[in-house]
C-alpha cells in the first residue's frame, strides 16, 4: 500500500472521530453518552499499542509474562466499588482535576508536592506516549512497505505526530475548567476502543481459523518449535516472584496512571456506573487477551528464524498471505488505541503541567492582574502548548532513545516510575497520618533509585560499562543487581528496590514527625470522605480574617462576573448566609478556593486566596479538637433532624387539635345563639299574651282562657329546654347518672308509643311493631324512655303528610340487642350520618329547614346510649327514608353466665 | 452497598492475588495442552472468568 494511500485513510478515520467527538460534546446529556458502557469502554485507554501489538511480541518471544499486565487490575478491580467511589467523592467535592492535585491537596495542598507529582508523571508517560508514537510509525512503515528514514525531516511518520499533537491540543482544551468533563473526548475513547477489540479479535479470529485450523493446530504445529516448553511455562520459583512484581505493578498503574485517573475519576458521572465497569472491564481485557497465544505462536510458525520484529505479527500475517484490506485495519486498530493513550495522557499531563508546574511557579503573578478574558485564554494557551511540546518532545525521545526497544519494556519503565507515586496515594485515602515531608522523600528516593537502575542503562544502553561493574566500579551499585540482588529481572528488581525505600521513608518519617495541622485538616477530609460528602466545607479548618468583596475580586478574575455572582449566591443559599456579610468564614475560603481550582489548580488556588486574606496559625491540637467537635456535630446534627421531623408531626397533630377546637368554639356561639333564640320565642309569646291580657280588661272571658292557655304551655315548652339543656350539661360534664335495673325492652317501646299515640293518630301514620315475646336487658328505663320518644317522634315529624310509616324491630345478637326505628320520609344527606348527633347540629343548617325541635335531642340520645355503652347511628333505607338504630349490652347474656 | 457485601469483595480480591500467584500458580504450570491451548492459559482464563462471574453477582444483588 503507497504512503499517500494510508495517508488518506488515516485523514479519513481521523475526521470521522473528531466528528463523533463533536457530536458527543453536543449531545452531552444524552443517554448515548451519558451510560456506564461508555465509560467502561472509555477505561479501556489503558489498552493501548502496548497491549495491541506488544502483548504478541512478548508471548512470541518470552511467554506468559505479558499476562501479569491484566491479571493486576483483574486482582483489584473487584475493590473498585470500594476505592474508586472514595477518590470519585474526594476528587468532586474539592474539584480536583488530576492525580497532582489529589496528592498534593491531601498533603496540605502543597505547591511542591503537586509540581513533584507532575514531574515525576512527566517522565514516567513521556516514553510511554514515545511507545505510541513508535508504533505507529513501525506499523505505517510496515504497511506501506517503506523503510523508516533516518533523516527526521523525510520520515512522513513524523509528519503523522505532528498532525496528532496539533489534534489533541485542539481537542483536550475546550474548557479553562480542567475538572470539568470532556465528553466528546470520552466518547471518542470509548468508540476506540470498540474498534481495536472488534479489530484485534477479526485478526484473532483469522489467523486462528483460516490461516490455521483452529487452537488445536496452532498448538500441535508450535510445540515442534524452539522453546515452545519453556515460553509457555513460568517456569521457576524466581520467575513466579517476578510474575508477582508484575502483577503488583499494573496493579498500582490502573489506579495511579495518568490517563486512568483521569478517566476513572475526573470523567466519572455517576458512582453507579463503577458497578458495571467492575465485571465488564475485566471482560474486555480477557477478550484482549484470548488471541494472544494463536497470533503469537501463528506468526513463530511463520517467520522462525527469519529475525522479524514479533511485535507486528498482526501485521505481517496478514500481509505474508497478501490481505491488504486485513491489514489497514489491523493498522486501524493500533492507531486507535495509541491515539486514545496519546490524546487522554497529553490531556492530564498538560494539565498538570499548567496547574500544578507552570501557574502557581511561574505565572501566577502576572494572572493576578488582568482580565478575565485574557485570564482564560492564557490558561488554555499554556495547556495548548503543553500538550503539542509534550508529544512533540516524545517523539524526539523516540527517535533518539527507544528506537531499538521492544515495545513492553518501554511501557513497564513507565509503569515503575508511575508506581513511586502509590505509598503516598494509597496512604492518602487510608491512612490519617501520612505527612507531606514523608510523600515528598519517600517519591524522591523512589524515583532516584528509579532513576539509576532503569532510566540511565536504558536511556544509555545495556551494554555500557557501570552496567556490567556498576557505577563509580562499585559492585554493589550494579544497576540492575542493586545491593547484589541478582536473581531478579530488571523491571522488578528497580520496582522492589524504588518502592522499599519510598514505602520506608513514607511510613518512618510520617511517624517519626507531628503533621501540619492543614495537613491533618485535609487528611481527616480524605480518610473519612463519607462523613464530610454532604456539607464538606465544613470539614475545612481556617482562622483570621478576610473580606468577602477582596475574595470575590480574585475570583471575578477567573470566573467572570456572572458566574461569580452565581456561585455566591448558591454558597448564601446553602449555608444560609445574609448576602451583605462582609467577612468571609472558612466555608466561604474552601468554597473560594474550590471554584479556583478547576481553573488553576489547587495550589495557586490556594496562593491567590491567601494572597488576599490573613490566616492565623491554628496549633495541631486545635485543629484536632474541631475536627471532633464538627464529628459530633454531625452526629448531633443527625439527631436534630430526628427531633425536628417529630416536632413536624406533633405540629401537624397540634394544627388539627387546633382546628377542631377553633370548630367547637364556632359550635358553642351558635349553640348560645340558637339556646338564646329557642328561649325567646317562649317568652315572648308569653309576654304577648300577658300584656294583652293586662291592657285590656274588657277581653271576654274565653279569649281571656285562651290566652292563660297559652301562656302556660309556652312555659312547658320553656321548661323542657331548660330541663334539656340541663340534662345535656350534666352527661357533659358526667354528674349525670343512670340507675340501671332489668327491663323488658319491648314492654318499654309499647309504653313509649301509648304515650305517643296522639300524635300518631293526629298524622295517620301506621307504626309496624310486631315483637310480642319479652326481650330483657338492663337498662335505665327513664332513659331509655326519652330515647325512643325522642327517635319516635323525629320520626314522626319526618313522615310524608299521607302515607307514613314507621317500623321499629329488635333484633337480638350475642352480646348486644339492636333497636332500628325507620320511617319513610325523607332520607339523610350521607355527609351528615355522624354530624346529626351534634348538639344544636340544626343550627348550622338553618337555612336549610326550620328547627322543628330543640335541636339537642339526637346529642342527649348519644349520652345516654353511650352511657349504657351502647352505640347510635343512622342509615338510609335503600328505598325511601331513614333508619335511626341503636344498640344496648346483651344483659340476658351476662345474666345466664352469672 | 453494606459493610458486609464490601467485605465480599474484599475476600474476593484476596483470593485472586493468592490463586494467580506462586505458590498456587506454580502447580498449574504446565505446557501440555487443553482445548489447544497450555493449561497454565486454561487455568489463568478460568480464574478470571471466576472473578468476573463473582463480581457481577455480588454487585447485581448487593450494590444499593
Amino acid at each position: 500500500m503507497s504512503s499517500i494511500g494510508l495517508l488518506i485513510i488515516l485523514i479519513i478515520y481521523v475526521s470521522i472521530l473528531f466528528y463523533i467527538a463533536h457530536w458527543a460534546e453536543k449531545k452531552q446529556n444524552s443517554k448515548w453518552v451519558n451510560n456506564p458502557y461508555i465509560y467502561l469502554l472509555s477505561l479501556a485507554v489503558y489498552c493501548t499499542a502496548w497491549t495491541y501489538y506488544g502483548s504478541i511480541g512478548v508471548a512470541a518471544n518470552s511467554g506468559l509474562n505479558y499476562l501479569p499486565i491484566y491479571l493486576g487490575p483483574v486482582m483489584i478491580i473487584p475493590l473498585w466499588m470500594i476505592i474508586l467511589k472514595r477518590i470519585i467523592r474526594i476528587s468532586r467535592v474539592n474539584k480536583i482535576a488530576s492525580i497532582a492535585d489529589f496528592i498534593s491537596l491531601r498533603y496540605g495542598n502543597s505547591r511542591f508536592l503537586g509540581a513533584l507529582v507532575t514531574t515525576i508523571c512527566i517522565f514516567g508517560i513521556l516514553p510511554y506516549i514515545a511507545l505510541q508514537l513508535k508504533s505507529i510509525s513501525e506499523t505505517f512503515h510496515i504497511v506501506t512497505k517503506t523503510p523508516t528514514n533516518s533523516n527526521v525531516f523525510q520520515d512522513s511518520t513524523t509528519y503523522v505526530c505532528i498532525a496528532l499533537a496539533i489534534f489533541a491540543s485542539y481537542y483536550g482544551t475546550r474548557y479553562v475548567d480542567a475538572s470539568e468533563k470532556r465528553k466528546g473526548v470520552v466518547t471518542a475513547v470509548a468508540i476506540e476502543s470498540i474498534l481495536k477489540l472488534v479489530f484485534f479479535l477479526i485478526i484473532g479470529i483469522y489467523v486462528t481459523y483460516f490461516v490455521y485450523d483452529g487452537f488445536d493446530d496452532i498448538y500441535h504445529k508450535s510445540t515442534v518449535l524452539k522453546d515452545f516448553d519453556k515460553k509457555n511455562s513460568i517456569g521457576g520459583l524466581e520467575n513466579s516472584i517476578n510474575w508477582f512484581f508484575l502483577c503488583i505493578l499494573s496493579m498500582f498503574a490502573i489506579f495511579l496512571l495518568p490517563r486512568q485517573f483521569h478517566i476513572s475519576i475526573i470523567e466519572n458521572n455517576k458512582e453507579s456506573h463503577i458497578k458495571t465497569a467492575s465485571w465488564l472491564f475485566p471482560l474486555y481485557l480477557l477478550l484482549f487477551n484470548i488471541f494472544v497465544f494463536p497470533i503469537a505462536w501463528g506468526g513463530n510458525i511463520l517467520f522462525e528464524g527469519q529475525g522479524l520484529n514479533s511485535d507486528t505479527y498482526s501485521l505481517l500475517i496478514p500481509q505474508f498471505f497478501n490481505n491488504n484490506f486485513l491489514t489497514v485495519i489491523v493498522f486501524l486498530g493500533g492507531f486507535s488505541a495509541s491515539i486514545s493513550m496519546i490524546v487522554v495522557s497529553s490531556i492530564s499531563l498538560a494539565t498538570m503541567l499548567s496547574n500544578n508546574l507552570l501557574i502557581p511557579y511561574g505565572f501566577i503573578g502576572s494572572l493576578e492582574n488582568i482580565s478575565q478574558n485574557k485570564n482564560n485564554k492564557r490558561i488554555l494557551l499554556s495547556r495548548k502548548i503543553g500538550i503539542f511540546s509534550l508529544i512533540i518532545i516524545s517523539y524526539i525521545i523516540y527517535r533518539v532513545f527507544i528506537l531499538d526497544y521492544s515495545l513492553v519494556s518501554i511501557g513497564l519503565v513507565s509503569f515503575v516510575v508511575i508506581a513511586q507515586l502509590a505509598p503516598s496515594f494509597f496512604g492518602a485515602i487510608f491512612w490519617l497520618r501520612g505527612s507531606k515531608e514523608a510523600a515528598v522523600t519517600g517519591i524522591i528516593v523512589g524515583f532516584i533509585i528509579c532513576f539509576f537502575t532503569l532510566l540511565i542503562p536504558y536511556s544509555f544502553g545495556n551494554n555500557n560499562e557501570f552496567v556490567a561493574n556498576g557505577y563509580f566500579g562499585i559492585r554493589l551499585l550494579k544497576p540492575f543487581q542493586l545491593f547484589g540482588l541478582d536473581y531478579l529481572q530488571p523491571i522488578p528488581h528497580a520496582l522492589f528496590w524504588s518502592l522499599f525505600f519510598n514505602l520506608m521513608c513514607y511510613l518512618s518519617i510520617s511517624v517519626s514527625f507531628k503533621g501540619n495541622y492543614r495537613e491533618r485538616n485535609y487528611a481527616e477530609m480524605f480518610v473519612n470522605i463519607d462523613k464530610y460528602i454532604a456539607n464538606h466545607e465544613n470539614a475545612f479548618i481556617w482562622k483570621g480574617t478576610a473580606y468577602v468583596s477582596d475574595i470575590q475580586k480574585v475570583l471575578q478574575r477567573f470566573l467572570g462576573e456572572v458566574r461569580t455572582k452565581r456561585a455566591l449566591s448558591i454558597f448564601n443559599l446553602k449555608y444560609n448566609v445574609p448576602t451583605d456579610e462582609t467577612m468571609a468564614d472558612a466555608k466561604f475560603i474552601k468554597f473560594a478556593e474550590n471554584l479556583l481550582t478547576g481553573h488553576i489548580g489547587t495550589a495557586s488556588a490556594k496562593i491567590l486566596i491567601s494572597s488576599v486574606s490573613k490566616e492565623e496559625k491554628i496549633s495541631l491540637p486545635e485543629v484536632l479538637k474541631i475536627l471532633e467537635e464538627s464529628k459530633e456535630n454531625i452526629i448531633i446534627n443527625k439527631k436534630l433532624t430526628e427531633t425536628s421531623n417529630e416536632l413536624t408531626k406533633i405540629t401537624s397533630q397540634l394544627k388539627i387539635a387546633n382546628q377542631e377546637l377553633i370548630k367547637k368554639d364556632v359550635e358553642k356561639d351558635e349553640f348560645l345563639d340558637t339556646v338564646t333564640h329557642e328561649l325567646r320565642t317562649p317568652i315572648t309569646a308569653i309576654r304577648a299574651a300577658s300584656e294583652i291580657l293586662h291592657d285590656n280588661e274588657d277581653i271576654p272571658q274565653e279569649i281571656q282562657k285562651q290566652f292563660l292557655q297559652n301562656i302556660i304551655s309556652e312555659s312547658d315548652r320553656l321548661n323542657r329546654l331548660i330541663d334539656k339543656i340541663l340534662d345535656l350539661e350534666k352527661f357533659e360534664t358526667g354528674k349525670q347518672k343512670i340507675y340501671i335495673s332489668k327491663n323488658d325492652i319491648i314492654k318499654t317501646i309499647n309504653n313509649t308509643l301509648e304515650n305517643l299515640k296522639q300524635l300518631i293518630i293526629n298524622k295517620n301514620i301506621v307504626v309496624n311493631f310486631l315483637q310480642k315475646t319479652t326481650i330483657q336487658a338492663f337498662y335505665d328505663e327513664e332513659r331509655i324512655v326519652q330515647v325512643i320518644t325522642n327517635l319516635i317522634s323525629n320520626a314522626i315529624k319526618f313522615c310524608p303528610e299521607n302515607m307514613g310509616l314507621i317500623d321499629i324491630s329488635i333484633q337480638e345478637n350475642k352480646n348486644f340487642i339492636e333497636i332500628k326505628i325507620k320511617n319513610n320520609g325523607k332520607s339523610i344527606n350521607e355527609d351528615d350520618f355522624e354530624a346529626i348527633f351534634d348538639k344544636f347540629y340544626q343550627a348550622r343548617n338553618q337555612n336549610i329547614k326550620k328547627p322543628l325541635g330543640s335541636g339537642l335531642g339526637l346529642a342527649i340520645c348519644k349520652k345516654i346510649i353511650e352511657h349504657h355503652k351502647g352505640k347510635i347511628w343512622a342509615e338510609n333505607d335503600k328505598i325511601e327514608g331513614a333508619i335511626f338504630i341503636f344498640t344496648l349490652p346483651n344483659y340476658n347474656v351476662t345474666e345466664i353466665s352469672l | 452497598m453494606k459493610k458486609r457485601h464490601e467485605q465480599k469483595l474484599v475476600i474476593l480480591s484476596i483470593l485472586m492475588i493468592l490463586a494467580l500467584n506462586l505458590p498456587i500458580l506454580l502447580l498449574f504450570d504446565n505446557p501440555k495442552a487443553l482445548f489447544g491451548l497450555p493449561i497454565i492459559y486454561i487455568y489463568i482464563f478460568s480464574a478470571w472468568i471466576f472473578s468476573i462471574t463473582i463480581t457481577y453477582i455480588i454487585l447485581k444483588r448487593y450494590y444499593e
